[in-house]
């Protein structure tokens, strides 16, 4: 019998073998329609009650266990609990009990439809999205209703859990030392559930559609590095992934035992290596993985779930634990990077025709001076108790780095009258991401202490096309020429003017990029927690002069496709076995 | 029977973001502690402010005058407490 297999994204890389249990199964399939006799209502009704009651006892206890650093997932949590203990939605739901001679299950999706027919009329997309707290309410009713308990704990063996999706709520209930994986039916590439499973370090995948197919207690391989789930293998794949995972454990703890030591090449050259993270929780990973700093933090995302703006103090208290956690390295704030995909619920989507062009970023941060004041402040004042840098997104031009610059002295001075402390020193860098910041970067240079090449936006905005678009996705060439003397224009530009240069972006965690990236003589390279420790690895195995030979040769070549073939072969060539375990932005040929 | 007493108030919204989930959870748990019947009514429309979806679905922008009215033996402390709510920006102001 071939098995069947269900294919999503990877989150979280690792493979894992192991029977399945599906978290709150009824929450996604067809609810049950029965029509009652009138004798039944009474009862019928008491257990509606009761399944509220039983769900609203949960969430105030998951509430309680919430760690103090989870915030937002804490009002998260209490604005569902504030849904259930809603009296119209409750009665209303007991109501069609009544009117309708109908079984609880069914009354109750007549009340969230209800719900849902007022919210659609909604024109506030953010609020009318807010339906899906009321869905994820009422599908842990009905679990308590069909009088589901979470008992994957008694389980004697580790299990793959699987779900529909992952609420913040169900990842603090998870019993950790009972899950070896996890997948979902629903969720993106930057899902908070992705995020969990890569700082937990277990394999997970993501959006796999029909994973409510799988039965409790099948047998599985979950891989977490093609995001492939097969169900009930052969003896031929089980033989395959067996060999595959231990062949992985022993190159993973190899990998993660020499992590500490520096980037250095056979023949001396040193490359500083960062960490970008997103959420203050990631700094452990960093630390963990042997990043000698973070590059990158995106300071947009610890409050993109929240409904409230956050304050001056609340952004001040988080980084400073940041900056003094991670000292003596250093940490750079890069400023809050928001409109395009990163929407705040408080703003709400823009009435824009093309975000990726719009009010964005530095844009948006210009004309909404009060917060961006406010995170330049809170970002000065952390700078007293670490090593802080801050950096700012997406500059097209001189004059707009110039009022920027105007802005940051401007609160500098403020600061200084009220008698608020920081250092001097603060480096100051942009981001370079729009090819006009490439073609300018020797009169920018002169004006920062730093610069970080952003290659995600670079190409994307240099190429004209959205990588998430699958119709012109292909067209995301990393080793595209235009890209590449892009990159090496603004190395040597800023070393010209005696700046320090970093990429961040995706390319630098590229087991393929990164010599080429080495070649150019960059100063530092910063990139996910994870992929750090394999990164490094491969630095130490090459040498500089092999990699300002392939530079060459790629420099030379006035197409993608041989680019592409040259860097592969080669890399292929020195690092058979590492490339087994590792994903690649460069097309196969 | 004693008449209900009727209080009623208009108040506009300063918080920056509008009647989102938070301040509408702020809302409905401070109207539940009444026992009077209070609604809130912006737009035309009128729902009760205990109920965190009904607030919701009035999706009131920053900057709305919303009419509060409450009917009950508590019917004042109850207009005075939320309107002293709405004052302080629904707790979102710093």
């Amino acid at each position: 019998m071939a098995s069947k297999v269900f294919k999503g994204i990877p989150v979280s890389a690792g493979l894992a073998i192991g029977r399945t249990y599906f978290l709150n199964r009824e929450a996604g399939t067809s609810i049950v329609r029965i029509y009652i006799v009138p004798e039944h209502v009474t009862q019928e009704v008491s257990r509606l009650k009761q399944g509220f009651n039983t769900a609203l006892e949960e969430l105030e206890k998951i509430l309680k266990k919430v760690p103090v650093d989870l915030k937002e997932q804490a009002a998260i949590i209490d604005s569902h609990i504030m849904i259930l203990r809603d009296k119209k939605f409750q009665k209303s739901a007991c109501d069609y009990v009544k009117s309708r001679l109908i079984n609880a299950e069914w009354a109750l999706e007549h009340a969230v439809n209800d719900i849902e027919k007022a919210f659609s009329r909604i024109e506030d997309e953010y609020i009318r999205s807010r339906i899906q707290d009321v869905r994820l309410v009422a599908g842990r009713v009905r679990s308590k209703l069909y009088g589901q308990s979470k008992n994957y704990d008694s389980k004697p063996e580790r299990m793959i859990l699987l779900a529909h999706d992952l609420s913040p709520a169900d990842t603090i209930e998870l019993k950790l030392e009972k899950i070896m994986a996890f997948a979902t039916a629903t969720g993106g590439k930057t899902s908070h559930a992705g995020i969990i499973a890569r700082s937990l370090q277990i394999p997970a995948i993501v959006g796999a559609e029909g994973l409510e197919m799988i039965q409790d207690d099948d047998i599985v391989i979950l891989d977490g590095f093609s995001g492939r789930i097969i169900v009930e293998p052969d003896e031929k794949e089980l033989t395959h992934y067996t060999d595959l995972k231990q062949r992985f454990s022993d190159y993973y703890s190899q990998i993660k035992r020499n992590c500490y030591l520096p980037a250095e090449t056979i023949d001396g050259y040193q490359m500083q290596v960062l960490a970008n993270i997103e959420l203050f929780e990631e700094v452990t990973a960093v630390i963990d993985n042997g990043g000698e700093g973070i590059g990158l933090y995106r300071t947009e995302y610890s409050f993109l779930n929240r409904n409230s703006w956050p304050s001056e103090d609340d952004l001040y208290e988080e980084y400073r634990d940041m900056a003094s956690i991670i000292y003596p390295q250093k940490v750079v704030f890069r400023t809050f990077d928001l409109g395009a995909d990163k929407i705040s619920p408080h703003f709400g989507p823009l009435d824009e025709v093309n975000p990726a062009l719009g009010l964005r970023a530095i844009r948006f941060c210009q004309q909404n001076p009060g917060i961006f004041r406010a995170q330049i402040r809170a970002i000065l004042r952390a700078s007293t108790l670490g090593n802080v840098a801050i950096m700012f997104p997406m500059i097209s031009g001189l004059q707009e780095l110039r009022e920027v610059k105007e802005i940051y002295f401007n609160v500098r001075e403020e600061m200084s009258r009220e008698g608020l402390p920081f250092q001097e020193e603060v480096p100051f860098g942009i981001m370079i991401e729009l090819p006009s910041a490439v073609f300018i970067a020797d009169v920018l240079a002169r004006e920062v202490d730093f610069f970080s090449i952003g290659t995600n936006d670079l190409i994307q905005y240099s190429l004209g096309i959205d990588r998430t678009n699958r119709y012109v996705s292909y067209l995301y060439q990393p080793l595209h020429p235009a890209i590449l003397r892009s990159i090496k224009y603004v190395i040597d530009a800023g070393h010209e003017a005696g700046i320090e240069v970093n990429v961040c972006g995706e390319v630098a965690a590229d087991p393929y990029c990164i010599p080429i990236l080495m070649g150019m003589q960059l100063d530092s390279i910063s990139l996910n927690p994870q992929a750090i420790p394999g990164i490094k690895r491969i630095i130490r195995q090459t040498t500089m002069d092999e990699c300002k030979d392939l530079l060459k040769q790629v420099m030379h070549s006035s197409q993608v496709h041989q680019s592409n073939r040259l860097v592969r072969d080669k890399i292929f060539t020195r690092f058979p076995e590492e490339l087994m375990f590792y994903t690649s932005l460069i097309e196969e040929s | 029977m004693a008449e209900d007493i009727i209080c009623e108030t208009t108040i506009s919204l300063h918080n920056e973001f509008g009647l989102h989930a938070r301040p509408a959870g702020r809302i409905a748990k401070a109207a539940q502690q009444f026992e009077a019947n209070i609604m809130i009514a912006f737009n035309g429309r009128e729902v009760d402010a205990k109920s965190i979806l009904d607030i919701l679905s009035l999706a009131a922008p920053s900057g709305s005058a919303l009419r509060i009215q409450a009917r009950g033996d508590d019917a004042r402390y109850a207009v005075e407490h939320l309107e002293s709510i709405f004052r302080d920006n629904l707790g979102e102001d710093r």
